[in-house]
């Protein structure tokens, strides 16, 4: 935490272009922020503007993530970054990319509620939508969070709510199946449930790509693919 | 849009309260950070004081450097990093009010004891100097200098084959096998560094430490010393002091980083450039001021 | 502040064209002043050049040249006192001198009296007897025959021809007299005067006689001299600033070395002289007037010069060729010989050429070894009495003959060509060895 001080380098210029990419990144975090919470409560509340607003809203974080990336590729090519710096690079382009796909699974949830409304039913009595639709969003903002204050910790905190939001996704996507067979013709409803909820664990396991690569950014160590226990021992040692 | 200036302002209130560096002023440095001790090394320095007349310029340095390996040195300047390469072959020597305390071993045998040959040790330990120096001599002589004054060769179709031998190793001989009676100060910069290196080569040394050997260069002259010290590592032990971040990153495998006469960090190269552990370590490779 | 200093500058750059045109007016004055002053300098330095070498060739000039006179020499036994033409002892003893005199007298018929006698063979050079004597005993077949021979003709004839000695002044105030002036004329009509190169000005030692005197005794002499010098101020000099640049330590006693070799280089010369006659010729018993003290004596004057120029040579070496030689494991000595040396090279022998051209025109010490004298011989040795080249120039600007003045500037003019080569010498010494790096 101590070396992260990106408004430090001798040159200015540097200072403002890492600042600018970071500005940007949270500019985009919040929109796709903004974009969760709308689907979620498109889908919740059978609104159907609102959903197309959330689907409309893709098209501005995609040219987002184009911008950052060509930032952050003018940094690398004039200004070689290394260390924390580099770091930094590295991880605002990771996390673009998985903001970008986070929109894209909103704007996936926006697109089944119109098909909902379409079929004239709500998702009603899945109370597993709800909750999970909140997890995913506090994730979202968790690891938004962790970037900006470069806090390891609240990073590994995302990882944990990742693990509950598995766990719980799998519990609702058995209840969904039991729904199924108990009354098949609910079936294409239950199905748009199913992506929608689909949907949602995918945002989650971004914004744990997200966490992971604050944890990347702030710690230098590469956190993917390792069991849970193995990451959190690494992070307390600092 | 307001999510966005949450965030922002949540940055920069954390980059005002940030928690203490672990070394904020070297009055309390607690030693080197990292492996400066290797398994196998071909020279290693162990407590090493310099002083000059009462300034101290390198203080308690210990460092190993590895059999075939390229360490380089960076730090700013006036850090000892070029101090501390020159008593490695007793360069210092000739420096009156220069002092050197601790041990410096070369294959285990330490090179400031008393009836230590430094001839013998400059054959083993060759240097490369930060401005190419070639002699006013042709380019042959150049190369048969070392090798003649130290009687290495007896015959004259020996020694044509160590100095073919040596510019093929510097990558000059294809450049130059025609002008071999030329005066080497025609030569270009870059040509005449790599006539400088393969100089040193002609002694067959054990170890070639290299004083920013780039720094009068331009780019193409730098890639192919840089591509050279990659064939050369394969042979010989390199130490290279440079100011370039950018070329230690690209040559060696081991980092050293020096600070005001104390050496504050050493690592694998990959991880001083990715992840360096010391806060200092940290402001110079990413350019800030500390 | 900042805002206010900002405020300044802006405010600076709204009158900045104006100023600069002013001030850059009174610069390019200022510069043309500055250039007028080293111009005028430099005019002043070659004015006085001009005047000093045209004073010097206006009079020496007609030191190259001399008048010689044609004589019907009779080489009678009778008069020359010979009865065997194969007694080397009489041919060598022989009345040339009445020979030189019956000669004249023989074209002069009408001349009688021992006044008229000794004024006619005044106007043939002592010399001219001499002439006959080699001529004689060269070919010893020539006793009772006759000749016609060129002579050195006398100073006054001389410098009457060269119109010196003017014609038009009344006979009291004029060295040659009428009676004189009417043999000159006959000799002139009947074309037997003429004027020829001056070859014994180039290879006679010192005489009394203004028409036989020469610098080539000086000019050995000088030669002796410098080779004493450099032979001993070359080596000592570079063996000095090698050992004082590269291998002293650097401390008290070597900084009082320095400061003292400094200060002998501005010692006057004379003090020099002082201290060999006072040490070579009273202590050690060394010839006087000899070159190998000249030598010696002018060693001593030269070394610091030597010294300090061979000092800034070696220091000129750049110390990045003693890095490389050592950090290839040369020893110090081998650092000094292979590389050093050779570089200081063309600085070193800059410095020593000047040296010896300082040593070429020195005087003074010179004259208190005694190596003033009045020596005719040409020396045979670094031994044997002799002067050198700017002592002669000392001793002839001294001598009371009219003749002489030219000879002095004549001598100068020798002097200046030999340092004149010497200089180039140095130049071409340094061009060849010099290498860059």
């Amino acid at each position: 935490m101590d070396k992260m001080q990106f408004d430090k380098h001798t040159s200015t210029q540097f200072n403002a272009e890492l600042e600018e990419a970071r500005k940007n990144l949270m500019q985009m975090g919040g929109l796709v922020e903004q974009q969760v919470e709308d689907a979620i409560k498109a889908l919740m509340d059978m609104d159907t503007a609102l959903a197309q607003r959330v689907i409309e809203t893709d098209q501005t974080v995609n040219s987002m993530e184009i911008d950052i990336d060509e930032e952050c590729t003018r940094i690398l090519a004039r200004r070689h970054p290394a260390a924390s710096d580099l770091r930094f690079v590295i991880a605002v382009t990771k996390a673009v990319n998985d903001l970008e796909r986070i929109g894209d699974e909103a704007s996936k949830v926006a697109s089944h509620t119109l098909e909902l409304a379409d079929t004239g039913s709500g998702p009603q009595g899945y109370v597993e939508l709800r909750h999970i639709g909140e997890q995913v969003r506090l994730m979202v903002q968790h690891s938004l969070d962790a970037f900006a204050r470069l806090d390891a910790d609240s990073a590994l905190n995302v990882l944990h709510q990742d693990k509950a939001v598995d766990l719980e996704y799998g519990t609702a996507i058995r209840s969904l199946i039991t729904t199924m067979m108990e009354d098949p013709r609910s079936i294409s409803r239950a199905l748009n449930v199913m992506w929608s909820l689909r949907s949602m664990e995918r945002i989650g396991d971004h914004a744990r790509n997200v966490a992971e690569s604050v944890i990347f950014l702030v710690q230098g160590k590469d956190v993917r693919h390792k069991a849970l226990e193995q990451v959190a021992a690494q992070v307390k040692k600092g | 849009m307001t999510l966005s200036n949450q965030y922002t302002e949540s940055m920069d209130d954390n980059a005002i309260s940030k928690p203490e560096s672990r070394h904020p002023v070297l009055e309390n440095w607690d030693g080197t950070v990292g492996q400066a001790l290797v398994e196998e090394p071909r020279m290693s320095a162990r407590s090493v004081d310099v002083f000059y007349g009462d300034t101290q310029a390198i203080d308690n340095v210990s460092l190993d450097i590895g059999k075939n390996e390229v360490l380089a040195m960076i730090g700013p300047s006036g850090c000892g990093k070029s101090t501390f390469l020159r008593t490695l072959n007793r360069m210092n020597d000739s420096i009156d009010i220069c002092r050197v305390e601790g041990d410096i071993l070369l294959d285990g045998e330490d090179i400031y004891k008393k009836h230590m040959d430094v001839v013998a040790l400059r054959a083993k330990v060759g240097m490369v100097f930060q401005k190419p120096n070639p002699f006013p001599k042709s380019i042959y002589d150049n190369v048969a200098y070392g090798p003649r004054i130290h009687g290495l060769v007896s015959r004259r179709t020996e020694l044509d084959e160590v100095v073919e031998t040596a510019l093929r190793k510097a990558g000059l001989w294809d450049e130059i096998k025609d002008r071999l009676d030329k005066p080497a100060t025609g030569l270009s910069g870059g040509q005449q560094q790599r006539l400088c290196i393969a100089r040193t080569i002609a002694i067959s040394p054990e170890v070639i430490l290299m004083d920013e050997p780039c720094s009068a260069l331009d780019p193409i002259a730098t890639a192919r010393i840089e591509e050279l010290i990659a064939e050369l590592s394969q042979n010989y032990t390199i130490a290279i002091v440079t100011h370039s971040m950018q070329q230690a990153a690209r040559v060696s495998q081991r980092t050293a980083y020096f600070h005001l006469g104390k050496l504050i960090e050493v690592g694998e190269t990959d991880h001083i450039f990715t992840s360096p552990s010391h806060k200092l370590t940290e402001d110079y490779i990413t350019g800030r001021f500390g | 502040m900042t805002e206010q200093k900002l405020d300044a500058i802006e405010r600076l750059a709204s009158v900045k064209q104006d100023r600069l045109n002013a001030k850059l007016k009174s610069r390019y004055a200022r510069e043309r002043r500055f250039q007028a002053y080293g111009i005028a300098s430099i005019a002043a330095g070659l004015g006085f050049l001009v005047i000093l070498l045209t004073t010097i060739f206006s009079q020496g000039l007609s030191a190259f040249w001399t008048t010689y006179v044609e004589l019907e020499v009779t080489y009678d036994p009778q008069v020359l006192y010979i009865d065997d033409a194969t007694d080397a002892d009489q041919l060598r003893l022989a009345d040339y001198g009445g020979v030189v005199r019956e000669a004249l007298l023989s074209r002069f018929p009408d001349v009688s009296g021992r006044q008229a006698t000794r004024e006619l063979t005044s106007l043939v050079s002592n010399s001219a007897e001499y002439r006959v004597r080699e001529r004689l005993i060269a070919n010893p077949e020539l006793l009772g025959q006759s000749e016609r021979l060129w002579v050195l003709a006398d100073d006054d004839l001389d410098l009457l021809r060269k119109g010196i000695i003017d014609r038009e002044l009344p006979e009291s105030e004029r060295r040659i007299s009428d009676q004189e002036l009417s043999w000159i004329d006959s000799w002139n009509e009947a074309g037997e005067l003429k004027r020829r190169f001056n070859t014994v000005f180039f290879t006679n030692g010192d005489s009394r006689d203004p028409e036989t005197a020469g610098i080539w005794g000086a000019v050995v002499g000088s030669f002796y001299t410098l080779v004493v010098t450099l032979l001993l101020s070359f080596p000592i000099g570079v063996a000095a600033a090698i050992y004082l640049e590269e291998f002293a330590p650097k401390n008290r006693l070597t900084d009082i070395i320095e400061v003292n070799i400094n200060n002998l280089a501005a010692v006057p010369s004379i003090v020099f002289g002082l201290l060999g006659l006072a040490v070579f010729i009273n202590f050690f018993g060394l010839p006087r007037s000899a070159p190998v003290v000249g030598g010696l004596v002018l060693t001593l004057m030269t070394l610091p010069t030597i010294i300090i120029s061979a000092r800034s040579a070696i220091r000129a070496v750049p110390p990045s060729i003693r890095e490389a030689a050592t950090g290839l494991g040369a020893s110090k000595m081998q650092v000094t010989l292979h590389h050093v040396l050779p570089l200081a090279m063309p600085g070193m022998l800059t410095g020593t050429i000047i040296g010896m051209a300082q040593a070429l025109g020195e005087t003074a010490p010179l004259l208190m070894i005694g190596m003033v004298a009045f020596i005719v011989d040409i020396p045979g040795g670094f031994t044997d009495p002799s002067t050198v080249l700017p002592v002669q120039v000392y001793l002839w600007s001294d001598s009371p003959e009219r003749a002489f003045i030219a000879k002095t500037s004549g001598a100068i003019m020798v002097l200046l060509g030999f340092l004149a080569v010497m200089n180039l010498l140095a130049v071409f010494l340094r061009k060849k060895f010099e290498r860059r790096w």
